[in-house]
């Protein structure tokens, strides 16, 4: 009982402190820029914002209002959306080399932007809307989900079902590089910049359709950690302690695809997220509960994000990295840091 | 109380039959028993127990109600298991892979009352595990996770707990504690246990019911005294390099033997010697053993020719003859180191006979007890002749160098 009471006043803290944090990166990424304002400063106008105070038009005020705050907004939510669909899915394959993107979500993304913007398909639509990439990304992972979803029915083994979206990822990769070779060198340039990644531009059209369906879906996830946890023994005992294991696969990978394709939608395939975050999690928390995880890697992943895409736009700026490069280069060496640390945590 | 009962049930996957018309039983704190040769179908009969396999024929009956009309929550309530596959949680501590037993109790969250942390307490330490409450799940030994295993079944707080080789990969220690938390665990919590085994002493020693598994079919049921015969061992596993000892509940191996040894046993001072010897390629002859004695039934599972004598009785003079003659045969003797007394003196003499024929006299006797003896015979000038080894290995390079 003692020990309980110990375990849970460590995970408070740790929840605490990475709140703390989730809440200084959200200032930094609001001050830090071309043009630096000041933390104070950053709170005070925000306030004003909050309460509708002085409707007048301040540099500052435009500056944080139209550019940096929905990009802050954006970028940490994405995060944590990443993570924790990652999160899902390595308990789901008991792999820890999975990420979000693992069942082909980010390929099909990409395959029906290639349409777009390498071979000129417009689905009938008019290319002048602004949410046209945004709709093909999503409905490219979505496609690609169902398929997977529907032959996950058919098969027994996880395994399988892994290998069959890697398979499915393979696949439109491939027809993607057939649109690149028969494409036009600009166009393939802004392709592979939308591929890469990036949360510049973000307008708060987009932050909040993403907000209004990220955030009840990270919330529903905490609402499947008994079975998750359950999962973490496998499959067999999780089904022989009564866990209903087709609708619990069913739920995880539907919710870990709607996850990882809204953000691909939006910010393009931001990679290792979505494999890192969750490890660093567990070794901060020192356990794999997910009740206690599922939170944690969700501010996590918030917090590192938003870090990563600070770093993107400020250090080489004018010019801005795109955001997949600054993630890997910053998060592999956090990763093995911690396992060499810690050997038995996978 | 009937837990379980199947009715000419046939387990399979898809639509291949694997073992066909199984009908068993197992009352209320009971322990069943599968036993059988890799691949007979043991595990396919268990999985279909436990639920995981639909039955392609017949029927499962848990506490009177057909299998397949229980709901999966009421199920995790009246059936545990513990499988083969080891699982690897990651950061997991052992009192929370315990408590996840708890799962068809606890509410939505899974969130754990104190009746709950009591339980999984008291599991750990009916396993004797509580010790490693705090300890993570992937740092401990085989033995260490099966018994965890273990207390998460009992956590669940089934009427029956379905194991699959529960003591595969574990050390002697540990597949005893095991099989005694089982024991424990039926006769203390009423718990019915069904099992599949590989050690056949272990079964003989722990279960009611046995169940033989063959080629697809139930070779045999019962009671385990009744049903394990050497004979049906050695049937059910194909043996024939070995011989089963049902008095002793033990294998032997057997050889094709070129070398002949004459060893002087009793008292069991002979069977770790037939053993070594019998390992070491050499045919057995032994003598003169009593037919009660322990060496008797080591030596008849190995298939040695003995000389004996009927239980408890002085060596008669025909029995003598007949070791003497046998003795003849044999350029190798080894005195086991026996104790004497008045009902086998005549071992002593046939000892001092083999040193008079010049045979190759290997000992396991201490030289100064073979003197006093040798001397109460007047023949201590034979002694010489004797060559006294330590101990078993000794005497195994010794021979093997005299040859």
């Amino acid at each position: 009982m003692e020990i309980i009471a110990k375990k849970t006043r460590r995970y408070t803290m740790v929840l605490t402190v990475l709140s703390v944090l989730l809440l200084l990166t959200f200032l930094l990424n609001v001050g830090l820029g071309s043009v630096k304002i000041s933390l104070i400063q950053v709170f005070w106008e925000i306030k004003k914002m909050v309460f509708h105070q002085q409707a007048e038009q301040s540099v500052y005020r435009a500056i944080i209002g139209q550019i940096r705050l929905p990009r802050t907004l954006a970028a940490m939510i994405s995060g944590s959306s990443l993570a924790v669909a990652g999160l899902l899915l390595q308990i789901f394959f008991r792999n820890p080399l999975v990420g979000p993107f693992v069942l082909g979500i980010s390929s099909g993304a990409t395959l029906a932007v290639g349409l777009i913007l390498l071979a000129g398909v417009s689905f009938g639509l008019n290319t002048a809307i602004p949410f046209l990439i945004v709709l093909a990304a999503f409905s490219g992972s979505v496609l690609v989900m169902i398929v997977v979803l529907l032959i996950s029915r058919k098969v027994k083994s996880v395994v399988t079902l892994l290998i069959i979206g890697l398979m499915a990822g393979y696949f439109c990769s491939s027809v993607t590089s057939f649109l690149m070779a028969f494409a036009e060198k600009e166009e393939v340039k802004g392709f592979i910049m939308w591929t890469m990644g990036s949360f510049s531009g973000f307008s708060w059209h987009k932050v909040t359709v993403l907000l209004l369906i990220a955030l009840p879906i990270l919330l529903a996830t905490l609402l499947i950690s008994k079975p998750l946890n359950a999962l973490l023994m496998g499959e067999s005992y999780a089904i022989s302690m009564g866990v209903n294991i087709k609708a619990t696969r069913l739920i995880i990978v539907l919710i870990s695809s709607l996850l990882a394709g809204l953000v691909t939608a939006f910010a393009g395939p931001v990679s290792f997220v979505g494999l890192s975050v969750p490890h660093i999690s567990k070794l901060c928390f020192g356990t794999a509960d997910n009740k206690i995880l599922i939170p944690g890697t969700a501010l996590l992943g918030g917090i590192i994000t938003g870090l990563c895409d600070l770093f993107a736009r400020t250090v080489f700026a004018p010019i801005e990295v795109p955001i997949s490069a600054v993630t890997s280069l910053l998060g592999a060496p956090i990763v093995i840091f911690l396992l060499l640390r810690r050997r038995n945590v996978l | 109380m009937s837990i379980i009962r199947t009715d000419s049930l046939a387990v399979g996957y898809g639509s291949k039959v694997v073992v066909d018309q199984v009908n068993l039983e197992a009352l209320k704190g009971q322990i069943v028993c599968l036993l059988g040769p890799n691949g007979s179908g043991k595990t396919t009969i268990l999985r279909t127990l436990a639920g995981f396999l639909s039955p392609l024929k017949g029927s499962i009956l848990l506490k009177g109600q057909e299998f397949s009309g229980i709901d999966q929550r009421k199920l995790a309530k009246l059936l545990a298991v513990v499988l083969t596959d080891r699982p690897a949680p990651g950061l997991i501590t052992v009192f929370e892979v315990a408590a996840m037993g708890r799962y068809p109790h606890t509410g939505f969250f899974g969130r754990l009352t104190t009746k709950d942390i009591k339980i999984t307490m008291e599991a750990l330490s009916m396993v004797n595990a509580e010790n490693l409450a705090q300890r993570y799940f992937s740092e401990l030994s085989d033995g260490e996770k099966q018994k965890v295993m273990i207390a998460r079944a009992i956590v669940q707080e089934p009427e029956l707990i379905i194991l699959d080789e529960p003591t595969i990969h574990l050390d002697v220690k540990h597949k005893l504690e095991v099989i005694s938390i089982l024991k424990q665990m039926s006769q203390e919590k009423q718990i019915t246990v069904i099992l599949s085994l590989h050690e056949i002493d272990l079964a003989l020693k722990s279960s009611d019911t046995v169940i033989l598994v063959k080629d697809g079919k139930i070779m045999d049921y019962g009671c385990p005294e009744d049903v394990l015969s050497g004979e049906v061992i050695e049937k059910l596993y194909d043996i024939d390099m070995a011989h089963y000892s049902d008095q002793l509940g033990t294998i032997e191996l057997c050889n094709q033997a070129k070398n002949l040894a004459f060893i002087l046993g009793g008292g069991g001072s002979g069977s770790r010697l037939y053993r070594a010897l019998n390992k070491h390629g050499y045919e057995i002859l032994t003598g003169i053993v009593h037919q009660s004695d322990l060496d008797y039934f080591v030596a008849k599972s190995i298939g040695a020719s003995i000389i004996s004598e009927k239980p408890f009785e002085i060596i008669r003079k025909e029995t003598y003859a007949a070791a003497l003659n046998t003795l003849k045969k044999v350029d190798t003797v080894i005195d086991a180191g026996f104790v004497i007394g008045k009902s086998n003196e005549r071992n002593l003499v046939l000892l001092v006979e083999a040193v008079r024929m010049k045979k190759s006299i290997y000992s396991l006797r201490q030289e100064k007890e073979t003197r006093k003896l040798f001397q109460q015979l007047s023949a201590d000038q034979y002694i010489e002749r004797i060559i006294f080894c330590q101990d078993i290995a000794d005497i195994v390079k010794k021979i093997t160098l005299g040859k």
